[in-house]
């Protein structure tokens, strides 16, 4: 009913044309609103009306400008960082100590004794003395007997060659076990053509030579600078290729146990042993152990700074059994790190060295970042499109994980076989030589090649917090030379029950590991502009410039409203106005229209305002007044009530 | 008849650009005026409450909402330029650094003997003096020699000394004769001076040449301090002599140094390296120094990946006196960061592999006014004699380069020369030694202004390192291990080396993200006009608009109020005694027609909608039928305030 009744009332409304013009609506807006600019503009003489106007118009222009900038700078999601630093007690690093090599050569020397006869042999090639600058120090007949007893298959796998450089533009490639002399060759991954070196530059060069497939000729040399890295790096290829087809578990056999290892360990006041570590099997480093990792109880806490309650440690990294070609540096790797994550011992680790006391004062550095829209970052990394292969450690997402599960994932997909240094996804092998000749080669280009990190590094994305442990690392001589036989000698007995001195100053560790007086430096992030922040800046400038309000606004709103509702009814009317026009060419003696009527009554105190000649001075404040004293006020009304009175009254009336 | 056309042309004026008054004749009515007009709160409170105690506090809560206004803004104005701090942390691929590579000792001793000879033998001498320490072949040598050659007479000017308890009396390593000391003494390490047994203080003495009375004793509690800044002092004597190109032949070549490089997985080798020539520690090698516009790259973090070299530090070419530790140097640096590796390097310990991970660090400091550093060093007085950009090291070693060739005529030999100076030594300059030591003395304590002129600088790059040392070679590698790098470095000499002659180093990225530190400033003027903005809606609901209406009220409309007054006073006065000389009545028209340009009276509009509302309603409408005005209580009093007004104006305008 209401309803019907509400849009019979807008109808006659429509009927009857608006009650007011626009001028009338802008007055008393400008009269009634509560934005200051407005006001004075109605309210005072023709100049200073002019000049508020402009004024008005000014200030409303920079509202909207600053308004601008304001919303721009909120889009723009900036952070503040906050700083702290202090001491609190917090989780203790998990500590993950590695021994430098990875295997026990006593255990692997079955697997790896006809590549180390190889490359003695090899060695002893090379490095036998050459008399002055005699153009080869190879003996080429290989006739003799060494040649019989080693594994030439598995040497040409993967051969080492020898570049004579005396002519700079045709180097001779010289195969260390044959005779054959080869032409130039593909030489890549070389440094630049070293014609402007003097001629006291190195004659010979030792090279790697990979092949696509064993005989083809698509070969690359990679060419090194120093014999030692081209050995080493060969050793490093070869072993990948023989340990990869051995399974883990006895490569974890190959490898330290916890109880040769780790011969002391002290947390706090409390004495922990091997069994508080857990291990882990790294590809570099062999068999790892990692304290207080926290994967399967609750991470210890440390509430006090200073070495007495830290981790204190004694290892033995026994460098006797050390594999002789594949790690020159001796000592142990250690690392620390946040629990539950993956410990990268290549990128993260240090080394603490043989027959010396290392101290580690730990000062947690934290990033706290607040994730998108603020910074690019990831909070767990579920949102990578990198498959995490380290996921079946149980460790949580870092972006060396993912920049390793990438590399992997390339690897598979381009050689066919998985790299022994990575963790395997189902379904695929590691490399050997004997199932994937080709691998070395296609694994080197991989590497080398610049596009395929650059894709990596656009895949993968930081993690949003970002734990570092910064380290003050210093060392002192442990033992010292009058504590040395006692302390070799309780550590030997307790364990290999034995009374003899099984310990020596090249294999033995000590490490303290500890948090510093102030033990955390936190930065977070917080948003620099909340919506808070954005509505109080807005609310600022337009109450600054002009002391408006939301409020204001809807006035302002209300207003565009009326203004378009007066459109509407005067269109119509002008619609029915040419309608009429038509039907008084035709009866042209109409009666006036209903709205008409009601424009003329209802405007009575302006028709007659309008009728008066413009009076003059003091006489016009009598004489002005309208012949109804109560003029009425401005018949628009947001409420209407008025209005639609009067109204009623009128539609009564007819 | 002039007159006339002058009032034509008034009166058009005044027609034209009618100067309207002040909204109300007097000040108090303009007060009240204001009050009941303006848009901010709390001032029409004063006018419309009623009762004093209500008015007073109104009064009083009005003026301390003023005060908080001031008091906040000014707040807000001091802090402007305060600075926020921002951290972000990308990850990418990184520009690797540049690394210094320098051997401690500086020049191959061998081939240095030439120049050192006499100073060795003098050393030798005065160790056997003071100590009774001799080596069997320097004993025989001493004997033989000569000891009156060219370059003694120089050491015979500064010799060492050693003192006799506090008496101030010395014995001369030369004549072996007491005399008594006079200038004064200074202790390099003054915690020993006191401590009784001072028999062994051992110095030497500097003197200026042009006035052998003032002269300044440098004593140490060591010998072998004592020695070694002795021995040191002659060295830089000796080497300011020698041009830079003899110098370099005299150091370590690229091939020397550096007998193995590994970079980024990939063989690299001495064009890699671009040699520097430090004063101190001769030839260094920078490794990706940009010198070639390329700057290498690391996309991958981890110790595989770095720089990988196998340094030949050739310990028995070490010079004995100079250096007495045994390694090299490095330093990680900004390609165009000039490597003040005396200062700030870090030393490479022999049979060990030394493994150096990086954290890279930017920051970035907001220039004046937020805080005071310089972007490019351009506005800092101190000329770069560095070929690199500024930093304050190099900035403080500048300046203090500059004043040394004021002060002292020559150039230290440590530093970079100035335009048109030269090198100081003994036989141009003969006073330089004392200079050098006196001004040195003074720029530590900062006398020289040195360290008030140079600043910071805005932006820097750093590179955090950890450091770790394992054992190289292994016990069990090192034998091949020493063989292949034997061969490597001769291919010929059957000599193998000895591990104590290697240094393993790996400089490389723990992580590939880059902490980009930086300060932003935290408010632009956007946000302070906001804050204006909150702070004068919060205590008042002002804005400009009520800043000027304060500004047009307070200042405009009083001012012209009282000089109006002051102009009537002055008209009446006038008057009166025209009209006590002549008696005239001619001042009521006068008053009138102010009176009729009041801007209050005027009403030459038409009366339009607005103007009628304004006008006063009769009192005793009998018919009202139209409601009063529903919204605003403000028009009413507006309206009213007018009828108000009306009669005092025209008052005014009939006295």
């Amino acid at each position: 009913m209401k309803l019907k009744k509400y849009f019979v009332r807008a109808l006659h409304r429509l009927q009857k044309g608006p009650g007011y013009t626009y001028k009338e609506l802008l007055v008393w807006y400008c009269d009634n609103t509560n934005t200051h600019g407005p006001k004075r503009i109605i309210k005072e003489g023709p100049k200073k009306k002019f000049v508020w106007f402009f004024l008005t118009l000014l200030f409303a222009s920079l509202v909207f400008w600053q308004w601008g900038i304001l919303i721009n700078t909120y889009l723009s999601y900036n952070v503040t960082s906050s700083l702290s630093i202090g001491f609190k007690t917090m989780k203790f690093p998990a500590v993950t100590v590695c021994n430098a090599n990875p295997f026990k050569y006593s255990e692997v020397k079955p697997l790896l004794k006809e590549l180390d006869k190889l490359i003695e042999a090899a060695l002893e090639r090379i490095l036998q003395p050459t008399q002055g600058d005699s153009i080869l120090p190879l003996p080429l007949n290989s006739s003799d007997n060494i040649s019989q007893t080693l594994d030439l298959r598995l040497w040409n796998q993967i051969p080492l060659v020898l570049i004579d450089e005396h002519d700079k533009d045709h180097p001779v490639i010289v195969d260390i076990f044959e005779t054959n002399q080869t032409g130039p060759g593909n030489q890549t991954a070389a440094p630049p053509d070293t014609s402007n070196t003097t001629s006291e530059g190195k004659k010979y060069k030792l090279a790697v030579k990979l092949c696509n497939h064993e005989g083809s000729n698509d070969c690359i040399y990679r060419n090194f600078t120093s014999a030692a890295q081209a050995v080493t790096e060969w050793y490093i290829l070869q072993s990948t290729s023989i340990l990869s087809k051995v399974p883990l578990q006895e490569r974890i056999r190959m490898g330290y146990q916890a109880e040769d290892m780790i011969l002391a360990c002290l947390y706090g006041a409390e004495p922990c042993n091997y069994k508080n570590f857990t291990q882990i099997y790294h590809p570099d480093h062999g068999n790892c152990y990692i304290f207080n990792w926290g994967m399967d109880e609750e991470a210890l806490n440390s509430s006090n700074p200073g070495a007495e309650f830290g981790l204190k440690l004694i290892l033995d990294i026994s460098q006797q059994d050390y594999i002789p070609y594949l790690s020159s540096a001796a000592g142990a790797r250690l690392m620390l790190h946040q629990q539950k994550s993956f410990p990268f011992l290549k990128d993260q680790g240090i080394y603490a060295m043989a027959g010396t006391e290392t101290s580690i004062g730990v000062l947690v550095d934290e990033l706290e970042r607040m994730g998108y829209p603020y910074s690019d970052c990831t909070m767990n990394g579920s949102d990578v499109p990198v498959k995490n292969l380290y996921s079946e450690y149980n460790t949580s997402y870092s972006i060396q994980a993912c920049l390793r599960s990438c590399f992997q994932n390339r690897m598979i997909e381009i050689c066919g076989c998985g790299h022994y240094m990575f963790p395997l996804p189902e379904g695929v092998n590691y490399c050997n030589n004997e199932d994937n000749p080709g691998w070395a080669y296609c694994y080197s280009s991989l590497r080398s090649s610049i596009g395929h990190r650059q894709f990596c590094i656009d895949s993968c994305k930081e993690t949003c917090n970002d734990t570092q442990y910064k380290m003050t690392i210093s060392m002192a001589d442990w033992p010292s030379e009058a504590s040395e036989d006692w302390i070799f000698h309780i550590l030997s007995y307790e364990r290999d029950m034995s009374t003899n001195v099984t310990l020596d100053r090249n294999g033995i560790i000590k490490l303290n590991i500890y948090f510093q007086e102030y033990n955390y430096r936190t930065i977070s992030e917080s948003a620099a502009t909340t919506i808070v922040w954005l509505l109080s800046s807005l609310g600022g400038q337009f109450g600054f410039w002009m002391g408006g309000s939301v409020l204001c606004l809807i006035e302002f709103g209300e207003i565009i409203i009326d203004s378009l509702w007066i459109t509407i009814i005067n269109v119509i009317s002008w619609c029915k106005g040419l309608k009429q026009k038509r039907a008084q060419a035709r009866y042209p003696d109409a009666p006036p229209t209903v709205s008409e009527l009601v424009e003329a009554h209802t405007n009575l105190g302006f028709q007659h305002e309008d009728c008066r000649a413009p009076p003059s001075g003091e006489t016009c404040r009598e004489e002005a007044l309208p012949p109804e004293p109560g003029t009425p006020p401005p018949n628009y009304d947001s409420l209407r009530v008025q209005p639609l009175d009067v109204l009623d009254v009128d539609s009564d009336t007819e | 008849a002039a007159m006339a056309p002058r009032k034509k042309i008034t009166a058009k004026i005044k027609k034209t650009l009618p100067v309207t008054g002040p909204q109300a004749p007097t000040l108090s009515e303009l007060m009240k005026w204001y009050c009941l007009n303006t848009n901010t709160h709390g001032c029409r409170r004063i006018v419309v409450s009623r009762g004093r105690l209500r008015r007073f506090i109104w009064i009083l809560l009005t003026l301390s909402a003023v005060g908080l206004i001031l008091w906040q803004c000014a707040e807000l104005l001091m802090n402007y330029y305060s600075a926020s701090v921002s951290v972000t942390v990308q990850f990418q691929k990184l520009p690797f650094p540049a690394v210094t590579i320098c051997n401690i000792n500086p020049y191959k001793y061998s081939a240095m003997k030439d120049y050192l000879s006499e100073l060795d033998r003098e050393t030798k001498n005065a160790l056997e003096t003071f100590y009774g320490f001799s080596e069997g072949k320097s004993k025989v040598r001493r004997s033989v020699g000569d000891g009156n050659s060219t370059g003694s007479e120089l050491f015979q000017q500064i010799p060492l000394l050693k003192f006799e308890d506090f008496s101030k009396t010395v014995i001369d390593l030369h004549s072996g004769q007491k005399r008594k000391m006079e200038g004064k003494v200074f202790h390099k390490d003054s915690s020993i001076v006191n401590s009784g047994d001072s028999n062994d203080i051992i110095g030497f003495q500097l003197c200026d040449a042009n006035n052998s009375s003032e002269c300044a004793l440098y004593t140490f509690s060591s010998g072998v301090n004592a020695i070694q800044e002795w021995y040191k002092l002659h060295y830089m004597n000796i080497m300011a002599q020698i041009p830079l190109e003899t110098k370099e032949k005299l150091s370590y070549s690229a091939d020397d140094l550096i007998l193995t490089c590994f970079f980024d997985g990939l063989s690299c080798d001495k064009r890699h390296f671009t040699r520097f020539h430090h004063p101190l520690h001769g030839n260094c090698y920078t490794f990706n120094s940009g010198e070639n516009e390329t700057i290498l790259s690391t996309s991958t973090g981890g110790s595989e990946y770095g720089l990988h070299v196998v340094l030949y530090i050739d310990e028995a070419d070490y010079n004995p006196f100079l250096v007495t530790s045994t390694g090299a140097k490095i330093m990680v640096h900004d390609q165009n960061e000039y490597p003040f590796i005396e200062d700030i390097g870090t030393e490479i310990e022999t049979a060990a592999a030394t493994s150096i991970g990086m954290h890279f660090t930017r920051s970035r400091k907001l220039s004046k006014p937020y805080s005071d550093c310089t972007e490019t060093g351009a506005d800092i007085p101190v000329e770069n004699l560095y070929n690199k950009s500024y930093s304050l090291q190099i900035c403080l070693h500048s300046c203090f380069q500059k004043a040394m060739v004021e002060s002292c005529g020559c150039a230290q030999y440590a530093q970079p020369l100035p335009a048109g100076a030269e090198y100081c030594n003994y036989k141009k300059n003969p006073n330089w030694m004392y200079c050098y030591y006196r001004l040195h003395e003074k720029f530590v304590k900062e006398q020289l202004g040195c360290q008030q002129i140079c600043k910071d600088a805005c932006s820097f790059k750093e590179w955090a390192l950890t450091t770790s040392i394992a054992q190289w070679p292994s016990a069990v590698s090192e034998d091949w291990m020493l063989r292949v790098l034997s061969w490597d470095k001769g291919q010929k000499i059957n000599k193998k080396l000895n591990k104590t002659d290697l240094a393993n180093l790996m400089v490389f990225y723990k992580d590939l993200n880059e902490r980009f530190i930086s300060e932003n400033p935290a408010n632009t003027l956007v946000i302070l006009l906001s804050n204006f903005g909150g702070q004068l809606g919060l205590w008042m609901s002002c804005s400009v608009v009520c800043v000027i209406e304060i500004v047009e009220v307070f200042f405009i409309d009083s001012l012209s109020i009282v000089m109006r007054r002051r102009w009537q006073k002055a008209k009446k006065w006038w008057n009166d005694r025209k009209r006590k000389q002549g008696g005239k009545p001619s001042q009521e028209s006068e008053l009138e027609r102010q009176g009729h340009e009041n801007p209050v009276c005027i009403d030459e509009d038409l009366p339009t909608f607005n103007t009628a509302l304004r006008l006063p309603l009769p009192q005793e409408s009998p018919l009202p039928r139209t409601p009063p005005p529903n919204y605003s209580t403000l028009r009413l009093e507006n309206s009213s305030a007018f009828t108000e007004q009306l009669p005092d104006t025209l008052d005014v305008g009939q006295h």
